[in-house]
């Protein structure tokens, strides 16, 4: 969690919303994906993603008068409430199957790592720093679930050409995150990061 | 297998990762491995619009939560939207008449004014034309407004005049009222009451009642002037005449426990040994005299009413009370204490709880006896005084807890004697229209002569009787206006 940018900043934000809950959307726009991260690898499809990310953020908001800064990160705060809510999910789901007992969840014993959330929460971010044309493909190619061809039809591109976007942008996204990782890794400036093709 | 272009290739891989739930497969090319891995990570990419749905929807609880906090710094406001007959000239009645500015006039195309807005000193007023087609009808077509505008201005009389000049007829003249403002009303010539006000004084809404109060009591002791002619000015039917030690000293306690106001005092000549005094506490008149081997003391029990029981309590024992029965709440309906004075009185003091207490009609300061059996003495003042008994409460086994007996305009409470409250006789001054016949009636029913009736120098005729229960009384009619009391 070192790589992540906490203190002061956060605090404020928190206090912030606290004190007015319409700043609450800074502490989502800073959270979004990494909650988004943390319960997409611990849930089986993307609709139950969305309900519990949606869940954890609600609860959040509800919430956020009684937290209380103890200098930990407020991602780990989210977490707790994102692991508590998959958790009553799945008994939920053992109640409704006729199990007397609700088993854990299968994946619940194999604990997710918050430095890989991290990442994969950073490069969720990065791809909305892409060109517009790259980031569509990767939206539609990844979120909205579609084929290449579909992609194709929908902005009226060829299949190649659509191929061709999507090489681009996954090349682009992996120099920036490794840059980034770097930056991260090594208190000093990093060297000139690598070019990007394309 | 062909060889095919990198981004074939890279499709063809995304293909297998967003199928499979399982890893990048497999590629030779090193750089092809690379991005694979990224596009794995990029497997569980949120949806754009479900980031943006979200955030909209917590927006809205945020909004929410926001502006029901605050609500309360949220003034609502409520204006009178008036239907003149004549808005125009409505208008400028306004102007001329309380200073009113136009701040909006919309005309509709047939002339008439379909909205406007002026302002009165920061007070907004809304008219506009009636429109009976609409139901919206000005105060001459309804002959009459059932709603008062009421206006706060910093010169109620300034404005008054003003408006008078301009046209405003009187309804009421400006005078200081009870509740603290000085205020009159005035009807303008468009059919709208206003009733134009300046505070002056802030009471609580309690000071204000006990206003209403004193009002309504003195309209109706003034409503029946003539029928009262024997009861000297001032006093009521029964008066509690206090004959005990230290009058003096007593006089001093009233004033600084119970805000008693000294109206009359003669001493002894060549001492201050008081004669005669009359003391009022709130609306009721107290006399006094210091007792003597004539007249041995007569204590009496007193029920007090006050606003704040509590405060008055502790004042009276710093002011010297024996403390005898701690401030509470009462089943009966009342919170109250009890102290003896330092000259041997009883007070009750006591707050009645409004509507159903024990001690309703109860004045400030209403004399409280404790018989031995209180349905005899009731008997006694019936036959003597024409009582009449108008609350009682008895248990099965005859004991009575409570009781009321209005004479003339007076009432009088009493309750068998019990624990600590025993009997004690005290002495009530009594007016009533014929004083000899009266008098004449407490012998037949039983009390003792101690003075007969004769007129006295201050203007009373009046006798004392003893009832058969000790207590003494002076029964009076008053006569004529001493031109000097004494």
């Amino acid at each position: 969690m070192k790589a992540l940018k906490k203190g002061p900043d956060e605090r404020l934000l928190i206090e912030a919303a606290q004190k007015a809950p319409a700043r609450f959307a800074e502490l989502y726009d800073g959270n979004f994906e990494r909650v988004y991260a943390y319960v997409a690898r611990r849930v089986q499809n993307r609709s139950d993603a969305e309900d519990l990310t949606a869940e954890v953020f609600h609860q959040a908001l509800a919430k956020i008068a009684q937290f209380e800064w103890r200098g930990v990160p407020f991602s780990a705060w989210l977490y707790r409430i994102a692991a508590n809510a998959i958790a009553a999910r799945w008994q939920r789901a053992a109640r409704e199957r006729g199990s007397p007992v609700a088993d854990d969840p299968p994946d619940s014993r194999a604990r997710v790592n918050p430095e890989e959330v991290e990442r994969t929460a950073q490069l969720f971010r990065l791809v909305k720093t892409l060109p517009d044309d790259q980031r569509r493909v990767i939206e539609m190619r990844f979120a909205e679930e579609k084929s290449t061809h579909e992609i194709a039809r929908e902005l009226h591109r060829t299949d190649g050409s659509i191929k061709q976007l999507q090489f681009r942008a996954l090349t682009n996204l992996r120099a920036q995150f490794r840059t980034k990782a770097k930056k991260k890794a090594s208190a000093k400036p990093s060297r000139k990061s690598g070019g990007r093709n394309g | 297998m062909a060889k095919q272009n990198p981004s074939e290739q890279l499709d063809l891989i995304v293909d297998v990762i967003r199928g499979g739930r399982g890893t990048a497969p497999r590629s030779g090319d090193k750089k092809l491995a690379a991005l694979a891995e990224v596009a794995s990570n990029l497997r569980d990419l949120p949806r754009a619009d479900f980031r943006a749905r979200l955030r909209s929807g917590l927006e809205r609880r945020t909004t929410m939560a926001t502006s029901a906090k605050a609500a309360p710094e949220v003034r609502a406001t409520a204006t009178p939207y008036l239907s003149v007959r004549g808005a125009a000239e409505a208008i400028e009645f306004y102007k001329r008449a309380f200073g009113a500015t136009e701040v909006t006039r919309l005309v509709q195309p047939d002339g008439r004014i379909g909205h406007a807005e002026i302002n009165i000193d920061g007070a907004k007023i809304m008219l506009a034309d009636e429109f009976p087609e609409i139901g919206f009808s000005s105060p001459e077509s309804l002959g009459g407004s059932p709603v008062h505008i009421h206006l706060d201005v910093s010169d109620v009389d300034a404005l008054a005049r003003r408006a008078v000049a301009a046209g405003a007829t009187v309804v009421r003249p400006v005078e200081d009222q009870f509740y603290g403002d000085r205020s009159g009303q005035f009807r303008d010539p468009f059919g709208y009451t206003w009733a134009i006000s300046t505070h002056k004084e802030t009471l609580t809404t309690e000071e204000m009642q006990h206003r209403i109060d004193e009002m309504s009591r003195k309209q109706s002791d003034a409503a029946a002037p003539e029928s009262r002619k024997y009861i000297r000015e001032g006093f009521r039917s029964i008066t509690p005449y206090l004959v005990i030690p230290k009058a003096a000293e007593l006089i001093d306690f009233m004033k600084t426990a119970f805000g008693a106001e000294e109206h009359f005092r003669i001493a002894r000549p060549g001492g201050d040994v008081i004669m005669h005094a009359e003391v009022k506490i709130g609306d009721s008149m107290i006399e006094l005299a210091e007792a003597n081997s004539q007249f041995p003391p007569t204590p009496a029990a007193m029920v007090l009413h006050v606003s704040d029981v509590d405060t008055v309590y502790s004042r009276a024992v710093e002011a010297g009370a024996t403390p005898f029965q701690p401030v509470a709440d009462h089943d009966y309906g009342s919170r109250g204490g009890t102290v003896k004075d330092i000259s041997g009185n009883s007070w009750h003091i006591s707050k009645p709880a409004s509507g159903n207490s024990i001690f309703e009609g109860f004045r400030s300061v209403t004399p409280y006896l404790n018989p031995l059996r209180a349905p005899v003495m009731i008997e006694f003042l019936q036959k003597a005084f024409g009582a009449e008994e108008v609350y009682r409460a008895q248990s099965p086994d005859g004991v009575v807890h409570h009781a009321q007996v209005r004479i003339g305009d007076s009432l009088i409470g009493m309750g068998d004697a019990h624990g600590p409250y025993l009997p004690m006789p005290c002495t009530l001054h009594l007016y009533v229209p014929d004083a000899n016949a009266t008098y004449e009636r407490a012998l037949r029913a039983g009390a003792t002569s101690i003075q007969p009736v004769a007129d006295q120098p201050y203007g009373d005729r009046s006798g004392g009787v003893t009832d058969p229960f000790g207590n003494r009384w002076f029964i009076a009619t008053h006569i004529q206006n001493a031109p000097a009391a004494g």
